[in-house]
């Protein structure tokens, strides 16, 4: 048992795991073939170190030319922790081959810290075929060379023009919408038209027909109310709407002229009372399309 | 207080919506405008220039397509050129290809008539500005395709980087081996 266990010792102080730098190192890359000029090429390296060693980001290679056919075009380095990397590096090719050809990614160098030891790992280079676009023979055209022909202009967006004057156009409409609604132009909104009503049969009565006025005044609070309103009643009319307390002094007025006026015999009506009466419905009016 | 506001707010933000709506129908017209005119001109048809100048990149664009039908390449050129750098990349990378072409027809023309000098400029040109479109746009096979053309239009460009390099051997190998330049000569 004990020879064992010594053996176990031996082996795990010969294993040189524990020492590299990197737990984990893995290169991801695309089909190795099927490229042509133009094309680019996207690599992902994908590693995990061990603590207290990072990655040296002035290591990596810089965007740009790296060759005469080949391109870095990005690079990026993402970290889910301290020790989990990951690269991805999109490089393109500018080559044109007469014939399938295999070209090679080079390998670099990725330099890794520890304090003040500086470690490496090698990316290796990766081999891709490239094929040419063109037959050998280039067929020729009227002009020559055959070429492809410029693409046509773009035509402009109309999407954004056609957006913004729909939801302005929906806009203003709710907007006249909600201002017909305040001033009671829509037809099943009845309830804002009472004193609308009330108001124009008002402005037309003379001294005789001082009870038509009344009646019409009348009518407006009984349909607000839902049934016959009295002066007893105002303050639970108040309740359900708040908005006419304003007019509490003038609805007093109100209710006392009628009274006299349908009671108490003799009763005479001047022009005063007339409007005193429209200047009432004028308020009441402005109550009820929201101005008040 | 609010109720008393909401009278006014609401005719104030009416008379926004309808300003908006104005704005935006006048924009909207302008657009379709602009269309015709880059129709007009796609279909080889001349426009007056006085709204291409003060109108977006497109309608550049349009106009120097027509130059490159007419085969005014000078104009297509500077055309172009005020507009290489605006609009969004896959707009970028559609001037440039038709910058490349430009040049690469021109290219093509010179090597016929066995102008080299003028066409291996040109050639240059053009494989720059196919590489400048396809870093922006790498899924134009059009672009992709054409760079090819200018890359082996003129083999002897490899050729002359590769001199260029051995004339840098050279001199490298002359400084290298200026010390023993007398062995042999007086």
């Amino acid at each position: 048992m004990r020879i064992l266990f010594v053996l176990f010792l031996f082996v795990l102080g010969c294993s040189s795991s524990v020492d590299e730098p990197i737990r984990y190192f893995k290169v991801e890359t695309p089909r190795p073939f099927g490229y042509v000029n133009g094309d680019e090429i996207s690599q992902r390296i994908i590693f995990e170190t061990r603590p207290g060693i990072s990655l040296e980001r002035a290591s990596l290679p810089g965007k740009g030319p790296l060759n005469r056919w080949l391109n870095l075009n990005d690079i990026r380095v993402s970290q889910a922790d301290d020790q989990h990397y990951q690269i991805d590096l999109r490089y393109q090719i500018f080559y044109a081959p007469l014939e399938v050809k295999a070209l090679t990614l080079p390998s670099f160098e990725l330099q890794l810290n520890q304090g003040e030891q500086h470690l490496s790992q090698t990316v290796p280079a990766w081999t891709f075929t490239l094929s040419p676009l063109r037959e050998l023979v280039v067929r020729q055209t009227e002009q020559g060379e055959y070429m492809r022909p410029d693409s046509p202009p773009p035509l402009l967006n109309t999407r954004p023009a056609l957006y913004g004057l729909l939801a302005s156009v929906v806009t203003a409409l709710a907007l006249a919408v909600a201002l017909a609604w305040q001033y009671g132009y829509l037809a099943f909104n009845g309830r804002r038209r009472l004193f609308k009503k009330a108001l124009r049969t008002v402005s037309g009565i003379s001294k005789n027909e001082m009870a038509t006025g009344l009646q019409a005044l009348h009518h407006c609070l009984n349909t607000l109310n839902g049934q016959p309103l009295f002066v007893h009643q105002l303050a639970d009319f108040y309740q359900r709407h708040p908005h006419y307390q304003a007019l509490h002094a003038q609805w007093l007025w109100f209710f006392n002229y009628s009274n006299r006026f349908y009671f108490s015999p003799g009763m005479t009506v001047v022009s005063g009372d007339i409007q005193q009466l429209k200047t009432l419905c004028q308020l009441a009016r402005s109550i009820e399309r929201g101005s008040r | 207080m609010l109720r008393r506001l909401k009278h006014p707010l609401l005719w104030g933000a009416l008379a926004l919506s309808l300003s908006a709506t104005l704005y935006q129908a006048a924009a909207l017209y302008r657009v379709q405008h602009d269309n015709d005119l880059i129709s007009q001109l796609t279909a080889g048809q001349a426009v007056d220039i006085g709204p291409i100048v003060t109108g977006p990149p497109e309608l550049r664009l349009a106009r120097a397509y027509y130059f490159k039908q007419k085969h005014r390449y000078d104009e297509a050129l500077s055309t172009l050129s005020l507009i290489v750098g605006l609009g969004d990349p896959q707009f970028q990378a559609l001037v440039r290809y038709n910058l490349g072409n430009l040049y690469l027809e021109q290219a093509v023309t010179a090597s016929h008539e066995q102008h080299i000098n003028t066409a291996a400029p040109l050639a240059g040109l053009a494989k720059q500005a196919y590489r400048q479109s396809l870093a922006l746009d790498s899924s134009n096979w059009d672009a992709k395709y054409n760079l090819e053309v200018a890359m082996r239009l003129l083999p002897e460009m490899d050729v002359l980087i590769q001199a260029e390099d051995s004339n840098k051997n050279q001199k490298t190998q002359l400084w290298t081996t200026v010390p023993g330049f007398p062995r042999g000569l007086p």
